[in-house]
């Protein structure tokens, strides 16, 4: 069992799933159902969850077995299971048509993908030959092509409930970005950051019903009334 | 352990307003915290003129001179508002505003009530969080902490038009949050090889500072134009400041003043102080050009729309804009003087700000509009104390002197100059000048314009005292600075230009 104790390998795994995390990003760009978007995101942060657990464990990092729980629980249990219960009481399964259709998403989505690699190429340097900058190079450009992907995301969707789907990848990319960076931030900070994006979710979830309720439709563009 | 109180009076505030269920219980419990916490800030301000910085629990929370500045206006502001917001709510609910709500599904009115006055604690709660945590991390956990219960108070009367309010409010200030965070997930990674650190200090703005030198360079410039983009969204500067007319007409009076001049200087907050973690780190120039650009644009894009506006509410939103663009402007331009007009001018505004939106709440509550062209004009007969102060505050807010805000835009203007920057100060003026003429031919015709024949009405007396209080407060502020608040923003401008 001397591989588990190998760096390297550690390195493979983890760029493995940030590729899966990205493919994933780029099927939710795609994606047309509700249930299936949030089945994505809760697939998503299970992955993240796990590259954190990876990055503890090879880097002996305790803390950041918590924050690796805490998506665990959060990101890839509580919100995917709240998020689900308000598309079953609002009784909307389908995403309208977006702005612009799926395969120009997709497309669009891969170049994000490449600038997310020019970005994080300025933060490489080769010179530091440890794991550190090695493990950061690709994860970190996983993680803002998942940032640029989400904000995109946010764009070209019109339904409320897709918006904060989009809002929340985008938050995904952070996470992913603080552990590539510097093994995730402080644990305070950390718990602090958990916590704002629960309470958001739940303001945002409570904001969706009532628009729901109000204009009989999740449609954010019929919220136009006002205007200059 | 003075900065533990200051935390703890209005996160107790919260629950006690939300358990005692009676109106009455609940006005005097917000109005008793708030004044408390004014007392408590006063009395920091005082230590920390004496004594220097103040820090507890390892330093997680950490004042000195700009944090008790930021921590006294935000106390200022929530009980002005506190007061204001008495009078305002029981005009509301005689007038039967919440009734209607109750048909859209907004419950009976002593629910909205309570609504406000167990949120307003929370919301006050992360403004002085935001002040006194020493974490940037944290920093940024407390603004969007003022986010999140403002949320609330955005869609409190739950029409179409404030969810359409808050919906916006919320998306557009999570995703500006959301590029603050990775600005400070990048400042925290420039300074972890500096610094070598993976603890909790590694983030305390006491402890980058020292250090802010040896920061990555090319890591640390994305990290500032992030964190400008981000806490730059909150403030409302151009072009992200879509949000603000729309939160600011939707909002209850008092709840869009603590917006317009709480968490205005909250966001500036965050972003000063890594605008001297930057200064530190690049030098000056770098961080001066993208204030200046942004400051410049967002007094620009406020110029139109308070030329042609039509809705006194949004035209205070398009003011906000104005002046955080002025505040921008001026921490751009830099130097003692520069960031002393700054600071100066973020006080006078918070004080000013409120008084202009209390005026205006009051004659939308009075004549049910909020539009120019059906409140017609004669407000300084039908009602002579609101009319009279809002033609004050209008020409306090748009700098004319001889009101304190005069004074700020003139120190501005002159660290312009100072610094050479001569084509961008005249620009300065001349927006100046467009805003403070479009203002008045508005104001000047709702006030004195023709009276459309309204009997004299007189609003309740809460609202008469807090708009008198406030008035006088504007007039003395305008001859004379209380010496120690002085001192505290001498002892501010120190902290930005020096780092200590």
């Amino acid at each position: 069992m001397t591989f588990l104790q190998d760096p390297e390998f550690g390195d493979r795994i983890i760029t493995l799933m940030a590729a899966l995390v990205l493919v994933l990003q780029i099927a939710a760009v795609g994606q047309r159902w509700l249930v299936s978007s949030i089945r994505i995101f809760a697939a998503q942060s299970f992955l993240l969850a796990a590259i954190a657990g990876i990055i503890a464990y090879f880097n002996h990092a305790s803390h950041i077995y918590v924050a690796a729980f805490l998506t665990l629980f959060l990101k890839a249990g509580l919100l995917p299971w709240l998020l689900e219960r308000l598309v079953r009481r609002i009784e909307i399964r389908r995403e309208i048509e977006p702005l612009i259709n799926a395969p120009l998403s997709i497309l669009i989505a891969g170049c994000l993908t490449l600038v997310g690699y020019v970005v994080a190429q300025s933060f490489y340097h080769p010179e530091e030959t440890s794991v550190r900058a090695a493990l950061g190079h690709n994860t970190l450009a996983v993680a803002i092509a998942l940032f640029l992907i989400g904000f995109f995301t946010m764009l070209n969707r019109r339904k409320a409930l897709t918006q904060v789907l989009g809002l929340l990848s985008l938050e995904n990319g952070l996470f992913l970005a603080a552990i590539s960076l510097t093994y995730g931030m402080p644990l305070v900070v950390e718990l602090g950051i958990f916590f704002d994006v629960l309470v958001a979710v739940m303001v945002l979830g409570i904001l969706v019903f009532r628009i729901r309720e109000a204009f009989d439709s999740m449609d954010v563009s019929k919220l136009r009334k006002l205007r200059e | 352990m003075i900065l533990l109180w200051l935390l703890i009076v209005p996160l107790v505030t919260s629950p006690l307003a939300f358990v005692l269920r009676k109106r009455h219980f609940m006005e005097a419990v917000n109005l008793a915290a708030f004044a408390v916490l004014l007392c408590l800030a006063a009395a920091l301000g005082v230590r920390v003129l004496r004594s220097g910085p103040v820090s507890v629990w390892d330093g997680f929370f950490y004042a000195d001179a700009l944090s008790a500045l930021v921590v006294l206006l935000s106390a200022f502001v929530a009980l002005v508002c506190s007061i204001y917001a008495v009078g305002y709510f029981r005009h509301d609910e005689s007038n039967g505003v919440f009734q209607e709500g109750e048909e859209l599904g907004g419950g009976p009115a002593i629910n909205k009530l309570r609504e406000y006055y167990a949120l307003t604690p929370l919301f006050v709660f992360s403004m002085i969080l935001v002040a006194l945590a020493n974490n940037l991390g944290i920093l940024w956990v407390a603004i969007e902490g003022t986010t999140l219960a403002s949320v609330f108070l955005v869609m409190f009367y739950g029409r179409e038009t404030s969810l359409e309010a808050a919906w916006k409010y919320a998306i557009i200030g999570g995703v500006g949050l959301s590029m603050a965070l990775f600005g400070t997930i990048l400042t925290y990674y420039s300074a972890h090889q500096a610094l070598g650190t993976d603890t909790l200090a590694g983030l305390n703005w006491s402890v980058l500072v020292g250090n802010a030198s040896q920061f990555d360079k090319p890591t640390m410039r994305l990290a500032f134009i992030l964190i400008l983009l981000g806490y730059g969204t909150k403030a409302g500067i151009a072009p992200m400041h879509t949000w603000k007319p729309d939160a600011y007409s939707e909002a209850p009076v008092p709840g869009a003043a603590m917006l317009a001049a709480g968490v205005l200087n909250c966001a500036l907050y965050g972003l000063v102080r890594f605008y001297i973690l930057s200064s530190k780190c690049l030098g000056p120039e770098f961080a001066s050009h993208l204030l200046i650009l942004f400051g410049l644009l967002s007094m620009g894009v406020a110029v139109p729309f308070i030329l042609v506006q039509k809705n006194f509410r949004r035209m205070l939103a398009y003011s906000s804009i104005d002046h955080s663009g002025i505040m921008v402007l001026a921490l751009g331009f830099g130097g003692p003087l520069g960031i002393l007009g700054m600071l100066l001018h973020m006080t006078f505004h918070s004080i000013t700000k409120p008084l202009l939106f209390f005026c205006a709440g009051n004659v939308q509550q009075q004549l049910k509009t909020d539009l120019f062209r059906e409140a017609k004009g004669g407000l300084i007969h039908s009602m002579p104390l609101t009319g009279a102060a809002f033609l004050m505050v209008t020409l306090a807010v748009t700098g004319a002197p001889p009101f304190s805000l005069f004074l700020s835009e003139f120190t501005i203007l002159r660290a312009g100059f100072s610094r050479g920057y001569l084509v961008l100060a005249v620009l300065f003026i001349t927006f100046l000048v467009a805003i403070f003429s479009g203002f008045l031919i508005h104001i000047a015709n709702l006030v004195l314009g023709p009276n459309p024949g309204l009997p004299p009405s007189e609003t309740c007396r809460w609202k008469k005292s807090s708009v008198v209080g406030l008035a006088l407060v504007i007039i003395i502020m305008g001859f004379w600075i209380p010496a120690p608040l002085f001192r505290l923003i001498q002892g501010a401008v120190d902290i930005v230009t020096n780092g200590r």
